[in-house]
């Protein structure tokens, strides 16, 4: 009898295990390779509030783990803080949705390229698709953050005491210059450098 | 205090695994949880699933598949970065970025590894790893991205193919001076940064013929393995990569 084992490491290949090794190998296996691995998967099998909600966090943290080196370390404690008063166990009603992991991939996305010296104030749809939002007085940018590297975005800007409202939905690579004719650096920038994302 | 070479090094992830001759059974492995609980407040089941397929060889063939599950207990910091995974097989102590340097690491490994024993004893150990997970995020600049400019491990071909949409490639040597085995992958990897393109570099150093018993001569083989892996880090990427690492 021929033994052909398949979904474990290559015959001569033990690597240690990691976290991130299971995707790594899932990723570079898209390109084509065969080689693949029997690496971690965490299964889930609690269903109560608190642990879905921790469960997401811990998702979205894990993620943010992927880009920690692109954001300064107080920015990400402040992120963090936000997150878990959002899904704080003890507010929390049954039908919400948590933050939803491929939501969060296009946030990071937005802020890693944006780099907004001021931290937006943060909410989550019912979907569980993060929602930031920056108001400087009058004006006003909200920005949904949806799968697929989607954003949806509303903003209220004033002009001369004129109100001019704009909604739009694109890939999130094309936000900057999208919102550039409005200069959104009056919702991202501030004097105050004290919670600069790295740059 | 640590020693960081870099200003954003590019872990992604690191690990020190001790793998054992002979596994744990399942209330070890839960009691042993619990001793981490002040340094890992978070605690997840985790299941460990392969499938083995037997295609025997003859006439007809006839696929028979088995799953094999693996239990073990998965405790992280709040914020996620710092874990320990208790597997019946093997301990292993993993750092997501941001990475703190090895000093940092290396005496959370040593913390750790004394809790470890402290509940489970004197543990035949098969195998000592060391992995190091990089992703090297590139800004794009136009169309191409040369990166060979970037790194010195890259799947060669012959010009006249024309450019490469993606690649992997693995290599393993014998690093002789300290009696281990290197395993290196390399290869694109879809970017989490937008207009950046990414490749992984990982490395894994493991000593798996006749590894350290003793705790004095564990530290030490980790920390021989330490100054090799900076030292096939510094050789396999180049100046133009580094200077990404200190924007």
């Amino acid at each position: 009898m021929t033994e052909l084992i398949v979904n474990t490491r290559a015959a001569n290949t033990v690597l240690s295990s990691s976290i991130l090794g299971a995707d790594i190998v899932r990723q570079i296996g898209k390109l084509g390779s065969k080689s693949s691995t029997s690496e971690i998967n965490i299964i889930s099998t609690d269903n109560a509030v608190e642990e879905r909600l921790f469960d997401a966090l811990s998702r979205v943290k894990r993620l943010t783990a992927m880009v920690a080196m692109h954001l300064d370390a107080a920015w990400r404690q402040n992120l963090f803080s936000q997150l878990d008063g959002l899904h704080d166990p003890a507010e929390w009603e049954l039908d919400d949705e948590p933050v939803k992991e491929s939501s969060f991939a296009t946030f990071l996305k937005a802020i890693v390229e944006i780099r907004p010296e001021r931290r937006p104030g943060l909410g989550l749809s019912q979907a569980g698709h993060l929602i930031a939002a920056w108001t400087t007085g009058r004006d006003r940018l909200t920005i949904e953050f949806l799968p697929n590297d989607q954003v949806r975005w509303v903003l209220s800007r004033y002009y001369d005491d004129e109100p001019v409202r704009i909604a739009g939905q694109m890939a999130v690579s094309r936000l900057v210059e999208q919102l550039a004719p409005y200069e959104p650096a009056r919702w991202f920038c501030r004097e105050s450098k004290s919670d600069l994302p790295a740059g | 205090m640590s020693e960081q070479a870099y200003k954003q090094p590019p872990i992604t992830e690191a690990v020190i695994e001790i793998r054992f001759a002979t596994p744990n059974d399942d209330a070890t492995i839960a009691k042993a949880s619990g001793d981490f609980k002040s340094h890992y407040p978070q605690e997840d089941a985790a299941t460990n699933v392969a499938i083995q397929l037997y295609l025997p060889t003859g006439m007809e063939i006839k696929t028979m598949a088995q799953t094999l599950e693996k239990k073990g207990r998965r405790r992280s910091s709040m914020d996620q970065t710092q874990l320990v995974l208790l597997w019946p097989d093997n301990f292993v102590i993993s750092q997501l970025a941001p990475y703190p340097g090895w000093d940092a690491f290396f005496e959370r490994f040593r913390r750790d590894w004394e809790i470890w024993k402290r509940g489970i004893g004197y543990k035949k150990i098969s195998r000592i790893g060391v992995r190091y997970i990089n992703r090297i995020d590139i800004p794009l600049s136009g169309p191409l991205l040369e990166y060979e400019r970037f790194l010195n491990i890259y799947a060669y071909l012959p010009e006249s193919l024309g450019p490469v949409s993606s690649y992997a490639v693995q290599a393993q040597l014998p690093l002789q001076e300290i009696g281990c085995k290197l395993t290196l992958s390399s290869g694109l990897v879809p970017s989490p940064v937008l207009r950046h393109v990414s490749f992984v570099f990982d490395q894994d150093i493991a000593k798996e013929e006749t590894p350290p018993q003793n705790d004095d001569e564990i530290y030490n083989l980790l920390n021989e393995i330490r100054v090799k892996k900076n030292i096939v880090f510094e050789t396999c990427v180049t100046d133009e990569a580094r200077r990404l690492f200190n924007p």
